[in-house]
């Protein structure tokens, strides 16, 4: 079995940017296309300044790894009203903890999907339990021993970005 | 008897999509956030079928699925699996523990449903027992027709109604609609290109949520080949143009299976008024002689006995509203109910022309009505003697 160093960028690349437009399309109908990918700097924060909710959900198996989930905070009440099929009055009521919830189901779907087509290509790895952080320029660094990649997608007016570290099991 | 479902999923958007995709069918939801609350919450109540998800806190579905199939009680509930991990292994290795189907996610809705129809035999909720819907109730109503002027005179005919007329002008477009909700009835043009009306018809009736919506099809007076063909293919009923607005509404009410009675018989102050509209109908004033009993009876089970009847906002006298008029006082004599007559000054005129109407007194207004069935009222009551 290949180790981590030698799964290619284009997998990668592929697996992620299938995910995120299959869970977008259908969850929500809307397109989400990827428009830049490239490895990501030390120190680099992918997300913007404003208020921020990134979805975090892990795979351990043959391959480890952390997916990041960028969302800007309005997007992220977009997204869930249209998952849950909630008017912006009904979201404000629900409060914050509905919109961590439902970015984080939809961050466990994107990871699902781009860990299950790692799985079919002959590296098995289960799900872990998804987690949220809300912040502002925030960015995460990785081992020497880990790739770190991040991709950008556009999704109408919006934009999302997926940060990636993986690598191979111990 | 209404169906159990329970869904297992430490996600509470999961189980809020699960509950929103079975809203519109005769089932109960339970919820369980993981494989402990899911295995306590099967065993209380015997689920028709559950939705488990792998990973979750506390216990997994795996395990989850094995401590059901060991258990004697419940292992006969069918299980399906909703989950993330899809992995082609993952997939073989959970379905030999006993599972009868699998849906990863990211999954529509339509598919849950599809699914779970193919396990357990899923009622539209219309089916089941609850409060019959009125004619005071809102309704989505889809028209599909490619000529913005139809879609136009039907919203504008019905403006008076709680529906809501949505227009769409192609097969494509309707069938989007329906893949965002049900609409509680259909009219589609047959004049669509391509038999689109047809087609959207198969669509209707292969879908699950809408396989009972009425459809109707509108086609012109003339065309009566195309009636005829379409009434052979299952559209509930053919609508001919030029459009009778009146009647589109009535039998758009009836495939709606709404209580009509709310149109003409209302409660207002302890008393029932019987109010004919302003475009009443002979088979309006049909409808409300139909009614006419029950709504009485109804009044007198609550302890009230007093009735206005109201023809006050109809433009003609005629037969059928003296009739109607008649049937109604005899019917509050027999009951002992108090009842005032509301015209407007020309039907009052009229009624002074006939014999049989010749001796009714009537009040201009509902107000007037109501203060005198009030002095009738307290005239009535008994006087109790001083102490």
């Amino acid at each position: 079995m290949p180790a981590a160093a030698e799964i290619s960028e284009c997998l990668i690349r592929e697996n992620i940017s299938r995910a995120v437009a299959d869970v977008f399309k259908t969850m929500m109908g809307r397109s989400a296309i990827l428009s830049v990918a490239h490895a990501a700097e030390r120190g680099e924060a992918p997300g913007t300044s404003v208020d921020q909710v990134i979805g975090t959900v892990g795979f351990i198996g043959d391959l480890n790894g952390l997916v990041y989930l960028y969302l800007d905070e309005g997007f992220a009440n977009q997204c869930t009203g249209q998952i849950l099929g909630l008017n912006a009055f009904e979201l404000a009521a629900a409060g914050a903890e509905v919109v961590n919830d439902a970015i984080g189901e939809l961050t466990n779907m994107v990871v699902g999907s781009f860990k299950n087509a790692l799985c079919d290509a002959g590296y098995p790895c289960k799900l872990t339990i998804p987690s949220i952080l809300r912040a502002r320029n925030f960015c995460i660094q990785s081992t020497r021993r880990a790739e770190h990649r991040s991709y950008r997608f556009t999704c109408g007016s919006h934009r999302l970005v997926a940060d990636i570290i993986i690598k191979s099991g111990d | 008897m209404r169906k159990k479902i329970l869904t297992v999923d430490d996600s509470k958007t999961v189980r809020i999509i699960v509950r929103k995709a079975f809203k519109a069918f005769d089932c109960d939801i339970f919820e369980a956030g993981n494989g402990v609350e899911g295995l306590a919450v099967a065993a209380k109540e015997l689920p028709d079928l559950i939705l488990l998800d792998i990973t979750m806190p506390v216990m997994d579905g795996v395990e989850t699925l094995t401590k059901l199939k060991s258990d004697p009680h419940l292992k006969g509930i069918p299980v399906m699996m909703l989950t993330a991990e899809g992995g082609k292994d993952h997939v073989l290795k959970i379905a030999k523990i006993g599972v009868r189907d699998y849906i990863v996610k990211p999954f529509k809705e339509d598919t849950l449903i599809d699914k779970a129809n193919r396990i357990i035999e899923l009622k539209p909720l219309a089916d089941g027992p609850g409060r019959a819907r009125s004619i005071l109730d809102p309704a989505e109503i889809l028209v599909v027709d490619d000529k913005p002027a139809i879609v136009q005179q039907i919203r504008e005919g019905l403006k008076h109604t709680p529906w809501k007329i949505n227009g769409v002008s192609s097969q494509l477009d309707a069938a989007e609609f329906c893949s965002r909700q049900v609409p509680d009835l259909v009219i589609a043009s047959l004049a669509l290109p391509e038999d689109g009306a047809y087609a959207f018809l198969r669509v209707i009736r292969t879908n699950l949520k809408t396989k009972y919506t009425p459809m109707f099809a509108l086609v012109v007076k003339t065309e009566t080949e195309a009636q005829h063909r379409a009434q052979e293919a299952g559209f509930n009923f053919v609508v001919t143009k030029p459009i009778d607005v009146a009647d589109l509404e009535s039998r758009m009410a009836k495939a709606m299976n709404l209580d009509m009675s709310g149109r003409y018989y209302t409660v207002d102050d302890d008393l029932l008024v019987l109010r004919l509209p302003e475009n009443c109908t002979q088979a309006g004033i049909t409808e409300a002689a139909q009614h006419l009993q029950a709504k009485l009876a109804e009044t007198v089970d609550a302890g009230y006995n007093q009735a206005i009847l109201d023809i006050g906002a109809i433009k003609a006298l005629d037969v059928g509203v003296i009739k109607l008029l008649m049937q109604a006082m005899e019917a509050c004599r027999e009951l002992a109910m108090h009842f005032a007559l509301v015209a407007n000054a020309q039907l009052i005129a009229e009624c002074k022309g006939y014999e049989d109407t010749r001796g009714w007194t009537f009040y201009e207004t509902l107000e007037d009505a109501k203060a005198n069935l009030g002095k009738r009222a307290a005239k009535a009551a008994p006087v109790l003697a001083g102490t």
